[in-house]
């Protein structure tokens, strides 16, 4: 019978994990709170139940340890997925992540793989102040080595998932704590989603266009692929035809998909929740100034986080975000528009 | 045509007054089969699954984030 589910991204995920170890003996999860909670985002739940503590595995408060075992697990033929609660704990660890799991299969000259998946939560919003709530995808995504994605929505949530399982490379499964579904920090419409019940993989490396349009390339992911639909449907009132690309991976990057519609629109905005300077936003400009800037008919435009620590006052950390005005904003000065008022 | 109602026994409402529907996994009108995870709870920062009695079409009565008591009557699967 045809099924008219529609799940939220935390279900998405734990699906997916739980689909994987159903056909793989070797795929087994690790981290803090991931058994009997569930994972404080949701990522892991019902999973205990089903496969016991041997294969869901709570840690002690040690990423430092339960990270470098995830990398040594992977190295010895198996394929753990390991949760980073905040990626913001990444210091921690950072020896174990940049200089063991991203360089492992080049020091070894191929003889090992490291199919480990850390999966960690991005993002702010809610008042978790500056060490709860950044979203860091350029630091990640800067290492040689890693793959790094970061969904927008359920389906991609469990394909990718999937993918980075059955991936022989480490993986950074970064998703937003925003997107999850939880009752405790309302989702924007649209990251809940129709999500099939069998198996089935989304590939890395191919972006998706979530609106077509003509006037402007908006290039963006995770969360903020939610603001900019806002922005979008916005502007179309005023007659302006933006085109909004999710990015889904960052490595691989999509790169052919964005110049292509920046060839198309002459116009490029890009928005991400992480710090803007040496980040994703000037990668993708880099991008398309390195093709071909004739293509380019206005300046490109950036929206993302202000390099600053990020406020623990409501007030403070929302007038830093980036928004759906901010973006609808920075679209029409690539349009030579005046700022709505 | 089969209730979807909150279990009277799901928690002790002496200690928590309330619960509320954190999520629902249908759309209002969409085909479910019988034994599927319909709809979350969450009472404080426990959450609970509601599974579908029946097969057929989901009548959503209470809708996300609505308040929810042991016994609330959260929806109805109607045939075909």
């Amino acid at each position: 019978m045809a099924s008219d589910r529609v799940l939220t991204v935390s279900r998405a995920m734990a699906e997916a994990i739980g689909q994987e170890m159903r056909t793989d003996p070797n795929v087994f999860v690790m981290g803090e709170d991931i058994g009997a909670y569930g994972g404080i985002f949701g990522a892991t739940q019902g999973l205990l139940e089903e496969f016991g503590e041997e294969r869901v595995r709570d840690t002690p408060i040690s990423e430092t340890a339960f990270i470098g075992a995830g990398v040594g697990a992977a190295m010895s033929g198996m394929r753990p997925i390991v949760e980073l609660m905040f990626v913001d704990f990444f210091g921690v660890c950072m020896d174990a992540i940049y200089n063991m799991a991203a360089k492992n299969i080049y020091f070894s000259g191929g003889h090992f793989k490291v199919p480990l998946v850390i999966m960690t939560a991005t993002g702010g919003g809610y008042c978790d102040a500056g060490q709860h709530s950044q979203t860091l995808h350029a630091t990640f995504a800067h290492m040689p080595g890693l793959k790094v994605v970061a969904p927008s929505n359920a389906y991609d949530a469990k394909g990718l998932m999937i993918s980075a399982i059955r991936d022989d490379s480490p993986v950074l499964y970064m998703f937003h704590k925003g997107l999850q579904g939880l009752v405790w920090m309302a989702s924007p419409e649209g990251a809940a989603t129709g999500v099939p019940e069998e198996s089935y993989t989304v590939p890395f490396g191919e972006a998706k266009v979530v609106r077509p349009g003509n006037d402007v390339t908006i290039v963006t992911l995770s969360m903020m692929v939610h603001r900019a639909l806002e922005a979008a449907e916005t502007l179309a009132g005023e007659g302006i035809d933006a085109e909004v690309i999710d990015l889904r991976t960052l490595v691989p990057l999509d790169r052919e998909k964005v110049l292509r519609s920046v060839a198309k629109t002459g116009r490029l905005v890009v928005v991400d929740e992480d710090y803007q300077s040496f980040g994703v936003t000037a990668e993708i400009i880099a991008s398309v100034a390195e093709t071909d800037p004739a293509m380019l008919k206005a300046a490109p435009r950036r929206v993302a986080y202000p390099d600053i620590p990020i406020p623990y006052s409501r007030p403070m950390e929302q007038f830093a975000l980036p928004n759906a005005k901010k973006i609808a904003d920075a679209v029409r000065q690539t349009l030579d528009l005046k700022k709505a008022a | 045509m089969a209730e979807i109602r909150i279990p009277d026994d799901l928690w002790d409402t002496a200690e928590v007054p309330e619960g509320v529907v954190a999520n629902w996994f249908f759309a209002d009108r969409g085909q479910v089969p019988k034994g599927a995870t319909v709809a979350e709870i969450t009472v404080e920062k426990t959450s609970f699954d509601i599974v579908s009695p029946e097969s057929g079409r989901l009548r959503i009565v209470v809708p996300k984030d609505g308040i929810v008591l042991p016994g609330t009557l959260i929806g109805q699967i109607e045939d075909g």
